[in-house]
């Protein structure tokens, strides 16, 4: 430890070593442009970097253990401040596995719901990534026009669950509620508008040569290292590989909408700048053919299945029978049958899973949260050596980490 | 007589306006509150959409300071867990005289829906707190009239009496 | 009476159970009624003791001894294309049957199917590293250790990494309470304040149904009935909503809604 004194200044986060000329920098837990609590142990040598050592955990609430004491509706809330900036997904990744669990066949007009709540949040991750990667980039331009845009969304997210950010709106068995009158003709007004809007940032970005000189051939992320650090969604296919949950493990309506899925093989920031902006093309793309799938639904939005998930409110309010059961499944909680699942989506962040073995209880005996950016965090550990300090923040903004996520 | 661009005679006569220090003191501070960024968890996206384009925060002339050496004011959004509550203390220790803390969301509050081993039971267990805001995350409506109850809060306060630091022990 | 909880396992039960109710169970199908899985499976059982196969919601699953989880997983990824491990972690059996199980969640992309190698161990054994094979076991092995207590044997940094360092007690454990323990319940206090720090703080308030007693709306008072809605506040002021000053503030203005313009069109 340095000590102070009145002509050396003393900065507590930084140790010099003067044997071997190695500068030991301590960044975060609360550093502005980590994206929530990441501390990094950085080796240096001057300004270059010789050793990482992403330290996590600071954001750790222990959602595992609350879901094997709570009952698993319960859970849903808990499961929006996992990846706090797209919630729904991570709802309907729960709500997925619980149904092929129990073996649930979800109504169409709930899937298209669910494909269309999947989609906007896809969105509306993919502009806050862009946000705020720009902004500790520097282009704080980027930053103001793209929460405008994401406003909007969360304006229709809130027409139709009353929740700016935390959604919980998907339910074991289908979506609560039906879409609000104005919901489609909104969203067609901001699908109208989007390409606009993503054009206006890649005229801002795209040849912008401090953009370019901070994305460009910085943080490679070799095919290799990617699939050996369990890397998925852009950070994989910026690396060369064609792997989209979507589209090789198609879950939902997947299977009936036409998209694409961008790849790129250079696996630098700047590919998977490339590739984010091109995805909420697609997503933009697929919410047009989910709008028109929506009018061709009949009206039933939970599933059928009276041990496992509850009557539509009017028969809880009607019927005698159903009015039990309602009462014994939010009292007692289901009961899945004995099991294991692992059930993968993908997440704007890439592969979302939830492991969950389920002894017949209405507690789950164990809940794995797989959440992509734990990985991604893990992966700076090698990925950070050589490269300078400025790099870091641009490679850690790339790498689109979420801390409820990888802490959980 | 010398002609003057503004005639100070006219219009409601000498720019002279009588108050006493307290309050303009005051009026300086509780207007240019510089919030340090502690974007912990959820509530931190919603502290950031109020400093972003829709709800615009600057208007307040409350602006995100990433130093603690900047900020008087400092908005704990998000759960504080047992890890990080030694530096929430060390930045809220950093932090210069006057300053003022807003919890805001029920985690930072009282650990709200993360009733486990590894969550702060609120976070004025660990460094004292003036204002809490309700909300699982709150709206940045609810940010922003916080940040104004604080506003008054600090204008009924005597300017010196913020000198004295304010400890939880 | 008190009623005894058992000490191997305190977490949430059910207040009712029914003693004739059969949990019914997620079909287990017979590996032969996928090709690919049964080749694989076959190659597996070539070389190593398979304990047990099946195919349950569409994954393998596929236990082994625990002492061949590296070699296991060196032939899935080098000979059988199972080119990333996307999840492991451990399950806690400590209370039926002592044991921890362990599990590995692969994925192979060039045949998309994904599947599950299983092993157990005893709770003081420790289980081979699969780093060397997978980078991203170095995290999740470590998270193990850090949830569990299991120790793995040649990692090359066997920390805990999310809790901190000084923490004592393995959380995912299911003989450690969902709130914590006594070291926990403490560990922010002892640690910035110090021990004797203790009293004047006081202990966490853990209890979600904590009520406050001048709310005559939502809650009513046991012995102290009072009709719904009266004010017991004993006269002491409520906080209205304004957002200034009674008689506004110094040098600030009011906003005037009749000078301001609404924006309805966005590309003004």
């Amino acid at each position: 430890m340095q000590q102070p004194n009145r002509l050396r200044p003393f900065f507590e986060n930084i140790t010099f070593d003067r044997e071997d000329n190695e500068l030991i920098l301590n960044f975060g837990p609360q550093h502005p442009s980590a994206h929530g609590q990441l501390r990094l142990m950085l080796h240096m040598q001057q300004e270059q970097i010789t050793k990482a050592h992403p330290d996590v955990g600071y954001l750790h609430r222990g959602m595992e253990k609350m879901a094997e004491n709570m009952i698993y509706n319960e859970f849903m809330p808990t499961t929006d401040r996992m990846d706090y900036i797209a919630s729904s997904s991570n709802n309907y990744g729960f709500a997925l596995a619980v149904e092929r669990l129990i073996g649930l066949e979800v109504p169409r007009r709930a899937k298209v719901i669910r494909m269309m709540l999947l989609e906007t949040n896809r969105l509306m991750s993919h502009l806050f990534w862009l946000a705020t990667t720009a902004l500790d980039i520097g282009a704080m331009t980027v930053f103001l026009y793209a929460f405008r845009e994401r406003e909007y969304l969360m304006d229709l997210i809130e027409d139709y669950c009353g929740a700016r950010l935390t959604h919980s709106a998907v339910r074991i068995g289908g979506v609560p509620l039906d879409l609000p009158d104005n919901f489609i003709g909104d969203l067609r007004t901001f699908l109208d508008k989007l390409p606009a809007n993503i054009k206006d940032y890649e005229d801002l970005l795209d040849q912008n040569r401090i953009w370019l000189m901070r994305m460009e051939n910085v943080g490679v992320i070799s095919k290799e290292m990617a699939l050996s650090w369990g890397c998925s969604g852009v950070m994989l296919r910026a690396s060369g590989i064609e792997w989209d949950i979507r589209k090789e493990e198609p879950y939902e309506l997947y299977d009936e909408v036409e998209f694409s899925v961008p790849v790129s093989d250079k696996g630098d920031n700047y590919a998977r700048y490339k590739l984010y902006m091109e995805e909420m093309r697609q997503s933009a793309k697929i919410l047009e053919q989910v709008i028109d799938m929506y009018a061709g639904t009949d009206g039933a939005l939970m599933a059928h299945a009276p041990q496992y998930i509850s009557a539509p409110k009017l028969d809880i309010m009607t019927q005698n029978y159903s009015l039990m059961q309602h009462f014994v499944l939010v009292t007692q909680g289901m009961r899945p049958p004995v099991g294991e699942v692992y059930i993968p989506t993908e997440s704007p962040k890439g592969e979302l899973g939830y492991y969950i073995n389920s002894q017949g209880d209405a507690y789950p005996y164990r809940l794995k949260l797989r959440a992509p950016s734990f990985w991604h965090t893990g992966i700076l550990t090698d990925l950070l050596p050589g490269h300078y300090i400025p790099d870091v923040v641009s490679i850690i903004g790339t790498t689109n980490i979420v801390f409820g996520e990888v802490d959980r | 007589m010398a002609q003057h661009q503004v005639n100070y005679l006219k219009d409601g006569g000498l720019p002279v306006a009588l108050t006493t220090i307290d309050k303009v003191v005051n009026w300086g501070r509780s207007n240019s509150l510089w919030a340090l960024t502690y974007g912990l968890a959820c509530c931190g996206i919603e502290m950031m959409a109020s400093g972003a384009s829709r709800y615009d925060f600057d208007r307040f002339g409350t602006i995100f300071r990433a130093s603690p050496r900047q900020a008087e004011l400092m908005i704990v959004a998000g759960t504080l867990t047992k890890k990080h509550a030694e530096f929430i203390r060390r930045l809220y220790d950093q932090m210069t005289e006057p300053k003022w803390v807003i919890s805001m969301g029920s985690c930072a509050n009282t650990g709200g829906m993360f009733n486990t081993y590894a969550t702060v039971q609120g976070v004025d267990r660990v460094i004292p707190v003036d204002l809490y805001l309700p909300g699982c995350a709150p709206r940045p409506e609810t940010l922003q009239y916080g940040v104004m109850m604080l506003q008054q809060k600090i204008r009924r306060e005597s300017a010196s009496r913020a000198q004295k630091p304010k400890r939880l022990l | 009476m008190r009623a005894y909880t058992p000490k191997d396992n305190v977490q949430a039960k059910p207040y009712y159970t029914d003693r004739f109710w059969v949990a019914p169970q997620v079909a287990k199908h017979d590996v032969s009624s996928d090709a690919v899985f049964e080749s694989d499976l076959n190659a597996l059982k070539s070389k190593f003791e398979i304990l047990d196969a099946y195919i349950q919601v569409e994954q393998m699953v596929v236990v082994i001894n625990a002492a061949d989880n590296f070699a296991v997983l060196d032939m899935l990824k080098n000979s059988l294309q199972y080119n990333q491990l996307s999840e492991m972690s451990a399950i806690d059996w400590l209370a039926k049957e002592g044991k921890f199980e362990i599990f590995y969640q692969m994925l192979s992309m060039s045949k998309r199917k994904r599947l599950r190698i299983k092993c157990k161990i005893d709770e003081k054994e420790s289980i081979q590293s699969v780093e060397k094979l997978f980078r991203c076991a170095d995290w999740s092995e470590r998270e193990m250790y850090d949830m569990f207590g299991v120790v793995v044997n040649n990692h090359p940094f066997m920390k805990r990494i999310l809790m901190p360092d000084d923490w004592e007690g393995f959380p995912l454990r299911k003989t450690y309470p969902l709130q914590g323990d006594e070291f926990a319940a403490w560990y922010e206090v002892d640690k910035i304040f110090g021990k004797e720090a203790r009293e004047i703080i006081g202990p966490e308030n853990r209890d979600p149904a904590r009520i406050d007693r001048y709310d005559t709306e939502r809650f009513a008072r046991l012995g102290h009935e009072v009709p719904r809605g009266v004010d017991i506040t004993n006269g002491e002021p409520d906080t209205p909503l304004v957002y200034q000053e009674k008689n506004g503030a110094f040098l600030i203005t009011k906003f005037d809604p009749e000078t301001s313009v609404t924006i309805t069109d966005r590309n003004r």
